[in-house]
């Protein structure tokens, strides 16, 4: 009894001496894996990573990393993927089988009969002793056809190993602490201004498709003063395109989604209307 | 462990460091957040249109009317959304007074319009309007007209298109008018007569009796004339037809049948089909030295010739490749090149105004559309499809493409935008066929 406590008792602390020693030493390999290398970019460069954009150049996707090491890829694929019931396998399967010497008294006797005669009783009656060895070793046999067994097709994920450090980007803002105007809130204004924004329709083929608008806010999300046009132009298209943003800034007040702890950052913002992307299928010049 | 990491996260948190110096330094004290809006929601923008004021009661339909006339144009542009005068809160009183904007904000509008139509001692009309952008509370636009008290439909037109011009920043085409078959009677013992018309379907005119068999009338781009194609007794031929004085005349002197004419951009020449046995070929013909000159000269059937806006080229229709397909060749003939590779038949090319596009009839698999394509003969694009659609026309700024369809009984007349969209019926007191749209009248 006593005996059976201490045992239990001995093995209890030892495991959790373990459990502690073990399980204290991963998790401070778990804390420089979160020290990762720290991308500055602005609001403006993130948006427009993760927006999409109609109109950019194809990009080529990155080459493969696997580098191929067989010098004849296509062939070993084939031989990858037997088929038993084919007869090319079972020629294979013979020539294979007929240099070990081990099962020689039913081989020759079988050959002269059926090989002449119809390859269809071979199937049947030979099949047992030669088949079993060859189905197997195919593949693992030659070493440089375990090549062929790796996925050669273009990677997909696997980019981010690639040349750029961190090719698909991560939330991090320009200044990254909590009480920052978050990205969420400039998708919510963006979004707000694409929604009241009705651009007119002379837009479509006319050469200036931009209007840049500084607007200063107020606390409470409404405009401070008048939005102020930066981009300069003349004709009844600038005016319309330009009267459009401005219709929208309007509109679209108190900006609600803005909250006043961030109020430094969003007190003056400049809007760049821009109807390039937008008549991509309709009629241009 | 710790050991390897310590440093390496020292030396991160160094360049972090370095790297927010650095950028503190090169960045202007607070940088503006720029926001980039690359999407729009196009859509009918809301507009209010209160009566128009009156300086006395005998003015007070023209007021209301010029405001009816500008409401439906703008409705119909497809483009914008006139509101319900039932929603209005504030009455406006005086149009020289800066309206109360929230009121107008209130009902979602973003545009409002307000005018006066007043009587001058001369008996003329005087017209004055104002557009307001509710949501900035500024006026954009405002002018004023005099015209005669018969004329004020025209004004009404002429402030549509002021309105629509500033909003969209493109040019109206409201003020103009359409020219058209007016078709009436029974089926097989049809009347057909020459009619004009306000583009929104008003004030229609006759210009000839019925007593022979009119088709594809063309306006003259810069005088009140138009040609078409007439026949009675003799041989179909094209006409010359003076709208204000009604003269009438035969445009060329040649043997056999004249049909599909044309006037040139600068009104001088008209351009037209000559049947030659049973090919057909184009000749033009300046109005003034009524010198012809033949311009294609095959053994297929070329016809329906329509000029490019600047004049230089022209698009016409050939069966010469073996089916009906439109080419394009310069404006002094020489080779053609065909454009239209889409399936089935192409014919009626009609030469958008802006230039940007041909309008064509299309026939493929038993129904005609109308479509659109580039010169260079990319882009085609079917805007309507059915059982019959024949003979588009442009409006004067390009964006609004009249045809005729027939679903049956009889063609009338229809408006389509050049993007496919907003298809409306134009109202016509019978059957009309056709249609041909003027320039800008002014």
């Amino acid at each position: 009894m006593r005996k059976a406590t201490a045992i239990s008792a001995g093995l209890h602390a030892a495991v959790l001496l373990w459990a502690t020693l073990s399980f204290s030493g991963k998790s401070f390999d778990v804390t420089p894996a979160e020290s990762l290398p720290v991308d500055f970019i602005s609001e403006k460069d993130f948006s427009e990573m993760t927006k999409g954009v109609k109109d950019a150049p194809k990009v080529e996707t990155p080459k493969p990393l696997v580098e191929k090491k067989s010098e004849e890829p296509p062939k070993p694929i084939e031989e990858a993927k037997p088929k038993v019931t084919e007869k090319k396998e079972l020629q294979a399967a013979k020539e294979a089988a007929q240099p070990e010497p081990q099962p020689p008294k039913p081989d020759p006797i079988a050959d002269k009969l059926k090989q002449p005669d119809e390859p269809k009783q071979a199937k049947t009656e030979q099949p047992l002793p030669p088949k079993k060895p060859p189905q197997k070793p195919q593949p693992k046999f030659e070493p440089d056809k375990i090549a062929a067994l790796l996925d050669k097709r273009d990677p997909q994920r696997s980019a981010a190993t690639g040349v750029e450090a961190n090719a698909t980007p991560s939330l991090g803002t320009a200044a990254g602490s909590a009480a920052q105007l978050s990205q969420s809130e400039i998708d919510a204004l963006r979004a707000r201004l694409m929604a009241l924004w009705n651009p007119p329709v002379g837009m479509q083929d006319a050469s200036q498709t931009q209007v840049t608008i500084r607007i200063r806010f107020r606390k409470d999300g409404t405009l401070a003063v008048g939005p102020q046009v930066l981009t300069s132009g003349s004709g009844a298209q600038f005016t319309a395109m330009r009267d459009s943003a401005v219709r929208a800034v309007f509109v679209g007040q108190p900006y609600t989604m803005l909250r006043p702890d961030h109020y430094e950052q969003w007190k003056e913002i400049d809007f760049t209307f821009d109807t390039k992307q937008m008549f991509h299928d309709l009629p241009a010049r | 462990m710790t050991d390897h990491s310590f440093p390496k996260i020292s030396r991160r948190g160094l360049l972090v460091g370095a790297g927010a110096l650095a950028a503190a330094g090169t960045r202007p004290a607070r940088a503006v957040l720029n926001i980039d809006i690359n999407q729009g929601n196009v859509r009918p923008m809301p507009i209010a249109l209160p009566d128009f004021l009156t300086g006395g009661p005998t003015e007070g339909d023209t007021g209301r009317n010029v405001t009816a006339v500008i409401t439906g144009n703008l409705q119909r542009s497809g483009l914008f959304a006139p509101i319900n005068p039932a929603a209005f809160i504030e009455k406006i009183a005086n149009s020289d007074k800066v309206p109360s904007f929230p009121d107008w904000r209130a009902i979602n509008a973003e545009a409002l319009v307000t005018g006066r139509i007043t009587r001058q001692g001369d008996g003329r009309l005087k017209a004055e309007f104002r557009l307001w952008d509710v949501a900035a509370g500024q006026q954009l636009d405002g002018k004023q007209y005099f015209t005669t008290p018969d004329n004020w439909r025209r004004i009404a037109h002429i402030i549509s298109d002021a309105i629509y011009e500033r909003l969209t920043g493109e040019k109206g085409y409201f003020d103009s008018r359409i020219v058209f078959v007016d078709e009436t009677g029974s089926k097989d013992r049809r009347v057909k007569r020459l009619a004009i018309m306000d583009q929104d379907g008003a004030a229609v005119r006759y210009l000839t009796r019925g007593d022979d068999l009119v088709l594809t009338p063309r306006f003259n781009p810069s005088t009140q004339e138009i040609t078409y194609m007439s026949y009675g007794q003799g041989d179909p031929r094209v006409y010359l037809l003076n709208i204000e004085t009604g003269q009438r005349e035969i445009v060329g002197n040649f043997p056999g049948m004249t049909f599909a004419p044309r006037f040139s951009p600068d009104g001088q020449r008209v351009i037209m089909s000559l049947q030659q046995g049973g090919n057909a070929n184009l000749f033009v013909m300046d109005l003034r030295s009524k010198q012809t000159t033949r311009l294609t000269d095959t053994p297929a059937i070329d016809t329906a010739p329509c000029y490019s806006p600047d004049g230089s080229r022209i698009c016409f229709e050939s069966d010469r490749g073996g089916t009906q397909q439109i080419y394009v060749m310069s404006a002094n003939g020489g080779a053609a090149q065909r454009i239209s590779f889409g399936e089935g038949h192409h014919s009626t090319p009609v030469w958008s105004p802006r230039g940007d596009f041909i309008a064509f009839t299309g026939q493929a698999r038993g129904s005609f559309s109308i479509g659109v394509l580039k010169p260079d003969g990319s882009g085609e694009r079917v805007l309507t499809q059915g059982f019959h659609n024949e003979g588009p026309t442009f409006a004067p700024n390009g964006r609004v493409l009249m045809f005729f369809r027939d679903v049956g009984q009889g063609p009338s007349l229809y408006t389509i935008d050049i993007t496919g969209r907003n298809e409306l019926k134009v109202p016509t007191p019978s059957y009309a066929s056709d249609p041909a749209w003027s320039p800008l009248l002014s």
